[in-house]
């Protein structure tokens, strides 16, 4: 609620995913020490650090892509509506629906533009026709701000597609299956600053409707995009808080250091 | 913060601008400590140096909104040292109208060399002055030390200065009540006491910089204040 950018939508005080007691450990190394967050719903948050701080470590417990790493072993609670995520009967597939993930580099399928969209609500039977999923396919390009530029095209190959486009068209693929959150990793660090620029405008309207979590290495872009920041270092979340008051006048020394570019 | 910036160009930028700062402080408080003497003295040639002398400040503070524009848009500066361009900016503005005032004073002072002089007003001037400069000095000094305390002690003895300004008001009320001749040289001198009064004013608007760049708070309780000649007709 204390955002202090005026112009901004109201900031919701409902938490979309919470996180309490979050360890992970990649076999001996301990990544992420006993990490309590909140996600907002409808809020866009930013997780900054240094490298191998944990912050991406982080992200993907969010949608339990850490599964998929053997030496990977979570403990303490996510939930998110209020319900633990790594309970046993939840599908991570089903859970990735809900949580959408883009990565930092663009990696379309080597498919069509339509069904590269496509893909995500087929095999989550989302959609019950032809028709239907002609619909999806153009909602979800048009929220990712591609329909006008890829409309007469949707046949050809996403790969074929510059970087910026590639990255919208994940974009897209992310939004298809009407996730509830969407985890970025980086989704601009191999674009230019025009392509960032509209992805960043993207992010904004995409927050309209669900929450956003957003790993960055640019300061910039994570105040520019952010309502909320988490600081991460060495494992541990040092400081979160709102995005404004984080890089005016951070609580935590370490933050500090971090933010105006010294030695911490 | 006393560790350095990885890039340490950013150091040398930031330092750049706060020895500006330092150098148009010291500039302000010998231009108003140099008028006062200039008006006590009667001393014309003096104050005609620190009229002249006001370019300087005013230049000064034309490269530091310069220098403080430039680390904007190249170095994206966040936190503390956001917080040290901002303030370096809203201090410059402060010493510069500081600096309008001294001159303001100098060619007051030039006015009143020609005007029989009333007994001891310049001499309470000169201590007022120099009480004043004391106020920029340290409000300047807890910049540098980043001194939230000394800022807060220089926002409190503002009242002093306040407190001179209403002896000397009194004063010249009497002077001018005693003979009408005095008014033209009492109307001055009253200018000058006020703008005076104002340089303090300036001094505690520096601390209170001083204290958001520290905490990153203004500080939001009133300030004592004990002008009465607003408030009282008493005198």
């Amino acid at each position: 609620m204390n955002d202090m950018r005026l112009t901004e939508r109201v900031v919701t005080d409902t938490a979309k995913m919470t996180a309490r007691g979050v360890q992970v450990h990649y076999g001996t190394n301990h990544a992420l020490k006993d990490v309590d967050v909140d996600i907002l719903d409808k809020t866009v948050t930013a997780f900054i650090g240094p490298s191998g701080c944990g912050k991406s470590t982080f992200l993907r417990c969010l949608n339990r892509m850490n599964d998929t790493v053997a030496s990977a072993r979570v403990t303490g609670k996510i939930e998110m509506d209020g319900q633990d995520i790594y309970d046993p009967r939840v599908d991570p597939v089903q859970l990735r629906a809900k949580v959408g993930m883009v990565f930092q580099k663009p990696n379309p399928f080597p498919k069509s533009i339509y069904d590269n969209v496509a893909y995500g609500p087929k095999i989550h039977g989302l959609a019950r026709g032809k028709a239907e999923l002609d619909e999806i396919v153009e909602t979800s390009l048009k929220k990712a701000a591609l329909w006008n530029e890829v409309k007469d095209r949707l046949a050809s190959p996403g790969t074929g597609l510059s970087g910026g486009q590639q990255q919208r068209l994940c974009i897209a693929r992310a939004v298809a299956t009407s996730p509830e959150v969407l985890l970025m990793d980086e989704p601009c660090s191999a674009l230019d600053p025009i392509a960032t620029a509209q992805i960043e405008e993207l992010i904004d309207e995409l927050r309209a409707q669900f929450s956003v979590v957003i790993v960055t290495h640019s300061m910039q872009q994570a105040a520019r995009v952010s309502q909320r920041t988490a600081f991460f270092h060495l494992g541990y979340l040092v400081e979160y808080g709102e995005t404004g008051k984080i890089f005016t006048n951070p609580n935590d020394p370490r933050t500090e250091s971090y933010i105006t570019g010294r030695i911490g | 913060m006393t560790t350095t910036h990885i890039l340490s160009a950013f150091d040398r930028d930031l330092e750049g601008i706060q020895a500006m700062v330092m150098r148009m402080g010291g500039l302000v408080e010998a231009a108003i400590l140099d008028a006062a003497e200039a008006l006590e003295t009667r001393d014309e040639e003096l104050a005609q140096r620190v009229r002249a002398g006001d370019k300087a400040i005013d230049a000064l503070e034309e490269q530091i909104n310069a220098e403080c524009a430039r680390v904007i848009a190249i170095r994206a500066p966040a936190a503390s040292d956001l917080r040290t361009v901002l303030t370096v900016m809203k201090i410059a503005a402060n010493l510069e109208r500081c600096g309008d005032y001294a001159k303001n004073l100098a060619k007051r002072s030039m006015v009143l060399a020609q005007m029989t002089a009333l007994p001891g007003v310049t001499g309470s001037v000169r201590r007022m002055a120099k009480q004043v400069t004391l106020l920029l000095k340290d409000g300047l000094d807890a910049y540098i030390a980043r001194d939230a305390r000394m800022a807060e002690d220089v926002r409190q003895r503002d009242q002093d200065v306040d407190q001179m300004y209403n002896a000397l008001f009194r004063e010249l009320l009497t002077h001018m009540m005693e003979d009408p001749r005095n008014i033209t040289p009492a109307m001055h001198l009253h200018f000058i006491a006020k703008n005076i009064e104002r340089v303090g004013d300036h001094a505690t608007a520096v601390a209170e910089q001083v204290i958001y760049l520290v905490t990153g708070a203004v500080p939001g309780d009133a300030r004592p204040k004990v002008d009465s000649t607003t408030t009282g007709p008493n005198a």
